[in-house]
């Protein structure tokens, strides 16, 4: 997109009028950046055909600062909602776009947000068919909210269900843990690490896709360690289905720049939130060559096993540590607080 | 004219010999009836002449066994019966469980003869028990106490035994837990294989490894010990290598009390406690030690020791072979709980030990040592770990006919319950990060609800939404679908001292001062250095030290150095330099200026005043800054001490303030110990100027910090006869006792 000349700096009231102002932002910004046969109808929503089983799933992306190293909210946006209907076992197809704007957010970085939405939703395959915008006024967001919705078809040979989890099933992670919300955390306490830490954010859609190819309703279950990280994920997972999680410690991937920093900073790298990394539980059988062929993808470098479901311990999760002995692993309960006397 | 009679006799009388000593009772007054066990306690039938009867009574009262604990007893007529002389009946039930729970009692010395005697039959018989010794609540899966109910029911007594058992003027007549080398218990040395080294002259091999620098993980009766020659810094730094345990020290078995005398200024009542029935550790100053122990190794850097004596035969025979202290640490690995069985020792502890020394009696309720320690000057008693002969008994009076069962707090974790007339409180656990630990603490509750037949009505937790305990307190609640009621961490603390001394009663206030590491507040700040009011029912926050920054989550708890930097102002940061990096101090500076989490924490105080003293940055294990802060002390004269802080105002102690001033001091060179000195006499005029703003005259103190026997000692001198204090007595000042802190505060609180 060229650079545009609006005639203003700054995103105002008006923009969310419904007026004349509205329609000048979508038609110049929304409608060129991401025109496609169901947008250009421009009706009140879009018409689309689907046959057979479909995963929907919603999200909104609240991040604060919008824009980090690796990526803005507007990765996150498509990101986001891209994954979590991989995580369904489907191939998502269609995005809806809502954005609530904070009155005074600058049409440059309004233009970088959309325009990261479109490399995005490109980069993944999702068309976006529906939208909405929405001014606020100053004080009451900040800067801008954004919800996208996903649609998707079921892969034909997925089976992806907690109730097919059972003991000996093979955890394995995609990569690296903890580097977003350590990314996100640096910059906006302005935490000057000497390396630079970046988000993860990427679309997990094809790799998923190319494993349900390959392996089907072996694989029991995908999810994303986003919010309360990994820690959160596999407890939910381990009160779901009333059967243990042990994982080993040595084995979880991080980099050593991120672990520094929660190391730092105290914090447990379990519970830091990931964009860009999923878990899969699946059939023994396949897991080592599954990981092999995740390796292959590069977004799957770093896959490896962490550890597998057990009978032992119900509905609790166990860690192996590096220094001997096993610690419990338990969700996230708002903030991290202090527990040792 | 003959009546009958029906006595019963609550509290700790079974597995202690009360039935044999009926018995023999009955036989000298010429009484017949019947003595047996049941849920209550003790249950006697007599038939007799009433003055007799009545003088069989006041004595039992008054001549109980040695071991027994009386709490109530009753008499009362009952239709006439007659009976064929007098007779030990087998325990008889009809409802649930309704009395002590026998603990583990220290081997007597009448036995401990017997196994050193050549000519006695239990000659190395490292098992050997009476009424009056041996384990209990280690091997017992049931109650009433009987063999049955007990980890000796698959031991047939041989005829000798049964001889024994039977004669009732021997003083194995009706010992539940007797046997001998033909019949009992079976030891076995292996290597770390697990293959069989020697079976009949195990301890002697044991031994003879041991004084060669080897590690040896014995089964005692209550759990592993993990032992090494005291003398051998060689041995004891490998046993620290392997255990990863750097430098928290380690306690030392003595073979007997005359050589711990010779090396080692023992008081009496360290005397006493060393050689009674509970057989603690005892934490004694090290000043004057004389022999060879190797101190650098087993206590770095500490001006005490921690001893204990041989409490079972097996330690007994080892140590009388030996005749030189060796190192008796608790046989687990990382803080996991102490481990009891055979297969998970040599799983577990395959890397530490070089041979195991194990035996063939199953251990139910595996315990640790517990550890006590009297203050230098006033003698005051704080316990450090209340476990193996004390728990799961506890004698405070609750009024209450509401089944409770208390989670407790989350590192020091204990649980207590009250499912009958009793109040029960747990073996120290543990931390419960590790889930080893929080497996023992889930089936200790799982125990004791089976043990008791009864569910809890209502399940106390910590107000802290994040502690395992409070976690599984709320899965009990939904599981069993009752109220689970959250108690303020402090607000504990001070109810259970409240508790201990039956304060709730009190017509006047009592002032609470409760110190601490952390405990989640009321107002979601992390509480430690707090002051409250007790009156009519009612607690109330009437001070704190002033709030400082909270930074870096758990970490601020392990490396002293955090707390520093929270407390530093611009004259500091020379140290600062010092003790971190660039990017640490970019870092912490940063987070130091958004919205934190603020703390009043008195134990976070002590850290940042090692930290600043040059004397712990980091913690290698709890505690250990304040260890080794109070461990600089040697002496002090109160009337040349000063406090660094001479007003509080709204209740406030000025924490930052009173942090610069330290460190003036030690810029313009002062002594260490002087300094260290003044913090605690500031620390105790803050305890005393409290108590005045407030006018009251009754301070009740609780919290890890009153671990510090130097600062005990020092408020019992400044409040003199003006102030009446109270401490926990019976419980640990640190967090084990927050579970009966939660049921006192729940039974006596208006809420
Ligand atoms: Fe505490
Ligand atoms: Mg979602
Ligand atoms: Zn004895
Ligand atoms: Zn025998």
């Amino acid at each position: 997109m060229n650079k545009i000349d609006l005639g203003y700096d700054s995103i105002n009231l008006g923009h969310g009028s419904g007026g004349l102002m509205t329609r000048d932002l979508l038609d110049k910004i929304i409608f060129e950046t991401f025109s496609n046969p169901y947008l250009d109808q421009k009706h009140d929503g879009s018409i689309i055909k689907m046959d057979g089983k479909m995963a929907i799933s919603t999200d909104s992306f609240v991040v604060s600062p919008i824009f980090f190293k690796g990526g803005n909210i507007g990765d996150l946006a498509v990101n986001g909602t891209v994954n979590d209907v991989a995580m369904c076992g489907a191939i998502p197809e269609f995005l809806s776009l809502a954005f609530i704007v904070e009155e005074g957010l600058a049409i440059d970085d309004f233009i970088k947000i959309v325009e990261t939405i479109k490399k995005n939703a490109d980069r993944s395959g999702v068309k976006i068919i529906t939208g909405d915008t929405k001014v606020v006024e100053r004080g009451k967001g900040d800067k801008i909210f954004i919800n996208t919705t996903g649609f998707g078809k079921v892969h034909p040979k997925a089976d992806i269900s907690a109730k097919k989890i059972k003991p000996g099933d093979k955890i394995i992670i995609s990569g690296p843990i903890a580097q977003h919300g350590m990314a996100i955390m640096s910059q906006r306490d302005g935490l000057e690490f000497e390396s630079s830490i970046e988000s993860d954010t990427t679309n997990l859609n094809f790799l998923v896709s190319k494993l349900l190819d390959s392996f089907g309703d072996k694989i029991h279950l995908f999810r994303d360690p986003t919010r309360g990280g990994l820690a959160s994920v596999l407890s939910e997972i381990a009160s779901d289905i009333h059967m243990g999680v042990n994982i080993t410690e040595s084995a979880l991937p991080i980099d050593d720049q991120v672990a520094a920093a929660c190391e730092m900073l105290g914090l447990d790298p379990l519970f830091v939130a990931n964009e860009g990394i999923f878990v899969s539980i699946v059939d023994p059988e396949i897991a080592s060559e599954m990981i092999e062929l995740m390796q292959k993808d590069d977004k799957g470098q770093r896959a490896i096993c962490i550890g597998e479901i057990t009978e032992e311990h119900p509905n609790k999760v166990v860690m192996h540590s590096v220094i001997g002995g096993k610690r419990m692993v338990t969700p996230m309960i708002g903030e991290q607080l202090p527990r040792i006397c | 004219m003959s009546k009958s009679f029906k006595i019963i006799m609550t509290g700790r009388v079974q597995g202690v010999g009360f039935r044999p000593h009926v018995f023999n009772l009955a036989q000298k007054f010429g009484l017949k009836g019947s003595v047996s066990n049941n849920e209550e306690g003790v249950i006697i039938y007599l038939s007799g002449e009433f003055e007799k009867i009545q003088q069989f009574y006041k004595t039992l009262i008054q001549q109980p066994p040695k071991l027994a604990k009386i709490r109530d007893h009753y008499l009362s007529e009952i239709t006439h019966r007659t009976f064929d002389g007098f007779s030990i009946v087998p325990s008889q039930t009809e409802g649930k469980l309704n009395l002590q729970l026998t603990p583990d009692f220290a081997i007597c010395d009448t036995c401990k003869e017997e196994i050193t005697d050549p000519n006695n039959r239990r000659y190395h018989y490292p098992f050997a028990t009476c009424v009056n010794c041996g384990p209990r609540w280690a091997i017992t899966n049931k109650f009433p106490f009987e063999r049955d109910h007990t980890n000796m029911a698959v031991f047939e007594m041989c005829d000798s035994c049964v001889t024994e058992y039977q004669d009732s003027s021997n003083r194995r007549f009706h010992s539940q837990t007797n046997s001998c080398s033909h019949c009992g218990i079976e030891l076995k040395l292996t290597d770390a294989k697990g293959d069989t080294i020697s079976g009949e002259d195990a301890i002697q091999k044991t031994a003879s490894f041991i004084k060669d620098g080897n590690i040896v993980a014995i089964k005692n009766t209550s759990g592993y010990l993990l032992c090494c020659d005291a003398t051998n810094p060689l041995a004891i730094q490998k046993l620290r290598e392997r255990k990863r345990r750097p430098t928290k020290p380690f306690a030392i078995l003595y073979p007997s009390l005359s050589l711990l005398k010779q090396h080692l200024k023992v008081s009496k009542i360290q005397e006493e406690i060393l050689t009674s029935p509970e057989s603690p550790i005892v934490i004694i100053p090290k000043t004057d030690l004389d022999g060879n122990l190797a101190v650098e190794e087993l206590a770095p850097h500490l001006n005490q020791l921690g001893i204990m004596l041989p409490y079972s035969g097996i330690l007994h025979l080892l140590a009388t072979e030996l005749g030189i202290p060796i190192v008796a640490t608790s046989g687990n690995i990382h803080a996991s709980p102490i481990i009891s069985d055979a297969d998970m020792a040599h799983h577990e502890l395959a890397e530490v030990a070089d041979y195991f020394l194990n035996h063939n009696l199953e251990i139910t309720n595996p315990q640790d040592d517990s550890v006590v320690k009297y203050s230098n000057r006033l003698h005051e008693k704080v316990i450090f770990r209340r476990s193996r002969g004390l728990s799961p008994n506890f004698d405070a009076e609750v009024k209450t006919d509401k089944k409770i069962l208390a989670m407790g707090g989350h590192l020091k974790s204990t649980l207590a319950f009250i499912p009958n007339d009793y109040l029960y409180i747990s073996q120290y656990l543990g931390n419960l990060d590790h889930f080893d630990v929080y497996d023992r603490y889930m089936n200790t509750a799982a125990k004791y609800t089976k043990l008791f037949e009864v569910l809890p009505e209502t399940i106390l937790v910590d107000k802290h939404p994040a502690y395992n305990s409070t976690l599984h307190g709320m899965e009990l609640g939904k599981k069993w679908n009752i109220p689970v009621a959250s108690v303020q961490h402090h607000k504990a603390h001070f109810a259970s001292v409240l508790g201990e001394h039956g304060l709730f009663d009190r017509n006047t206030p009592i002032l609470g001062v409760v110190w601490d590491g952390t405990g989640y507040g009321d107002d979601s700040q992390i509480w430690g250095g707090e002051f409250f009011t007790y009156h009519h029912q009612a607690m109330e926050r009437v001070g704190h030290f002033e709030y400082f920054d909270w930074l870096a989550s758990d970490k601020m708890a392990k490396e002293p150095r955090i707390s520093f930097f929270s407390l530093a102002d611009a004259a500091m940061n020379e140290e600062i330099q010092q003790k971190f990096s660039k990017e640490e101090i970019s870092i912490y500076r940063h987070l130091k200026k958004k919205e934190l989490l603020k703390t009043s924490s008195v134990g976070r105080l002590f850290d940042a005043v090692a930290s600043l003293l040059n004397i712990c940055d980091l913690n290698t294990y709890e505690g250990e800054a304040a260890i080794l802060l109070e461990n600089q002390v040697h002496q002090y004269l109160l009337e040349n001490c000063t406090s660094y802080i001479s007003e509080i105002n709204d209740g406030i102690v000025p924490t930052h303030l009173l942090f610069a001033k330290i460190h003036h001091d030690y810029r313009s060179g002062r002594d260490k110990q002087e300094i260290i000195v003044d913090f605690l006499f500031t620390l105790t005029t803050m305890v005393i100027k409290m108590a005045e703003q407030q006018n009251i005259k009754e301070i009740a103190m609780s919290g890890g910090v009153f671990q510090n026997t130097v600062l005990v000692d020092m408020i019992k001198e400044l409040a003199g006869s003006e102030y009446k204090l109270y401490f926990n007595r019976n419980l640990s000042p640190n967090d084990e006792n927050i579970s009966f802190g939660q049921v006192a505060y729940h039974q006596y609180i208006k809420h």
